[in-house]
């Protein structure tokens, strides 16, 4: 990453690839209680599925020697999760740079930010609604810490929710 | 010297990082269960994020071909710290997202075929875009005068600011927080500190009924009780509930507002709540509270290094670039909330 230059005026904006969303299938998702200081592929359907057991409650598997006990959590109601990937390269199609100009000229600024360098796209490979939470030796249970950060969007709702007129 | 928000070029052969995101399924829908003050801003019909309503079709339109989507991310103010923060804004919607970030140390996911370091969970949760522009009003108030909103809303840090003026009703916003004078058909504000306290305080009370109803454990007397009588629910103090909607508002808002709201709350000053309520550590150990509290505090800001100089995707680290100083993590209001909460007053 080039990144050496911080930039003191954030024009960027990444763009997220809409159409993506709606095409995303559904992923299978482990969160590990342990870290992999790597991304990169590997066979979790041919040594880490397989090796997954039912024990009541919840599921059982072998992980680098270690029992990992785990449970599935599901995603709050009206959100859905998306795998997004960044894109490698700027795409911009149809080339016809700075010329947005009918329409809605504020909301567009000055012609730069519309730049290569400002711009990019990200987009979702996948979607979920769920996933598995893994527990090292035993069942996460209700108060594991994700279970706390799924809560966020209801009190966020409430926190950003307009106030009743006076 | 524009690279630093630049997408992650990986060199060519490399995985490609994946962040995983929470969005809302569809605005529409969701608000739909919704009570109607509820709605953060008025969507006229149900759309999804992907369909178009009328009021901005002809700027995408013209600005598509470039745009490719109504979605976009953008670095915005924090108006709590005054750095920058990444947030979500919907084009086509209109709305404005803000993005907090799930990390917990020593976490990492199987996607699918692949793994992925960080154990990272992004959340795109609508915000309330006055929070932004209540920075910009007070800032603006040291003129001491009443202006228009587009001489308010200039930040020459954030340019992308002015897309905060697209918002609609934003009128009926400013009303919480500002006097406003008409002048030629043109509208003048100015901050108005007695009205936004009084906003701030309709914040807390419907931030402290969603505490309650998820049973949010609120303060380290709750946490106490449960601790000592097993499975016995327990009741929190209704102070308790306000000192922490406070804490969660106070996350949008400078210092200074967060103080006065405190006052205004009739909270505790801070002096009189730092001896803590008699909470398991303390009856557990001899331990002084302020070494406990200290090597809590090493404790995170270790964590918070170890964050940067851990190995992020590509990905990870274009989207931390355009955002870390400002964004929070998640994991400081569900990890250590009684903590913040006692930091924080």
């Amino acid at each position: 990453m080039e990144s050496s230059d911080e930039v003191a005026v954030h024009k960027h904006r990444i763009h997220l690839r809409t159409a993506t969303l709606r095409d995303a299938a559904p992923v299978t998702l482990h969160l590990l209680p342990c870290e992999v200081p790597v991304n990169q592929p590997a066979p979790v359907g041919r040594f880490f599925t397989p090796a997954i057991r039912l024990p009541p409650p919840g599921l059982e598997v072998s992980f680098r020697g270690r029992k990992l006990r785990g449970e599935e959590v599901s995603v709050p109601p009206g959100l859905v999760g998306y795998v997004m990937v960044m894109e490698d390269k700027h795409d911009f199609s149809e080339g016809s740079e700075n010329n947005e100009e009918q329409g809605e000229q504020e909301l567009v600024e000055s012609p730069e930010a519309l730049e290569r360098d400002f711009d990019c796209f990200i987009g979702a490979t996948a979607s979920f609604s769920r996933f598995t939470l893994w527990g090292l030796e035993t069942i996460p249970g209700p108060d594991a810490k994700v279970r706390g950060a799924l809560t966020w969007p209801s009190l966020a709702a409430a926190i950003h929710a307009q106030v009743p007129e006076d | 010297m524009y690279t630093a928000l630049s997408p992650s070029r990986s060199r060519s052969g490399t995985f490609s990082a994946s962040s995983l995101y929470l969005l809302l399924e569809s605005p529409g829908d969701l608000y739909a269960d919704l009570c109607p003050q509820r709605f953060l801003l008025p969507f006229g019909s149900v759309c999804t994020p992907l369909c178009l309503s009328s009021f901005t079709s002809e700027y995408l339109k013209d600005a598509s071909k470039k745009m490719k989507s109504g979605l976009m991310f953008i670095k915005l103010v924090n108006p709590c710290s005054g750095e920058g923060a990444i947030y979500l804004f919907n084009i086509c919607l209109q709305q404005l997202f803000e993005i907090k970030v799930f990390k917990e140390k020593h976490h990492s996911w199987f996607i699918n075929q692949s793994v992925q370091s960080g154990g990272l969970l992004h959340f795109a949760t609508p915000m309330d875009p006055l929070f932004l522009l209540l920075h910009y009003l007070i800032k603006a108030d040291k003129e001491g005068k009443f202006q228009p909103l587009d001489q308010v809303v200039v930040d020459d840090k954030f340019p992308n600011c002015i897309l905060l003026l697209k918002l609609p009703e934003l009128e009926k916003l400013l009303r919480h927080v500002t006097e406003e004078r008409e002048i030629d058909k043109k509208k003048y504000y100015k901050f108005s500190k007695e009205k936004t306290l009084k906003w701030l305080e309709k914040k807390v009370n419907q931030t402290v009924a969603a505490l309650k109803t998820n049973n949010v454990n609120v303060g380290a007397r709750v946490q106490s009780t449960a601790f000592f009588s097993g499975d016995q629910v327990s009741s929190g103090k209704e102070e308790d509930y306000i000192r922490y909607a406070h804490g969660l508002i106070s996350d949008y808002i400078s210092k200074e507002l967060s103080d006065d709201l405190s006052k205004y709350l009739k909270l505790p000053e801070p002096s009189a709540s730092l001896p803590k309520p008699p909470s398991k550590k303390v009856k557990l150990s001899d331990e002084p509270v302020e070494a406990k509290e200290d090597y809590t505090k090493f404790n995170s800001k270790d964590l918070k290094t170890e964050k940067k100089n851990s190995k992020m995707t590509a990905a990870q680290k274009a989207l931390a670039k355009v955002d870390k100083s400002g964004m929070k993590s998640i994991d400081s209001f569900f990890g250590v909330k009684n903590k913040k909460r006692i930091g924080k007053i």
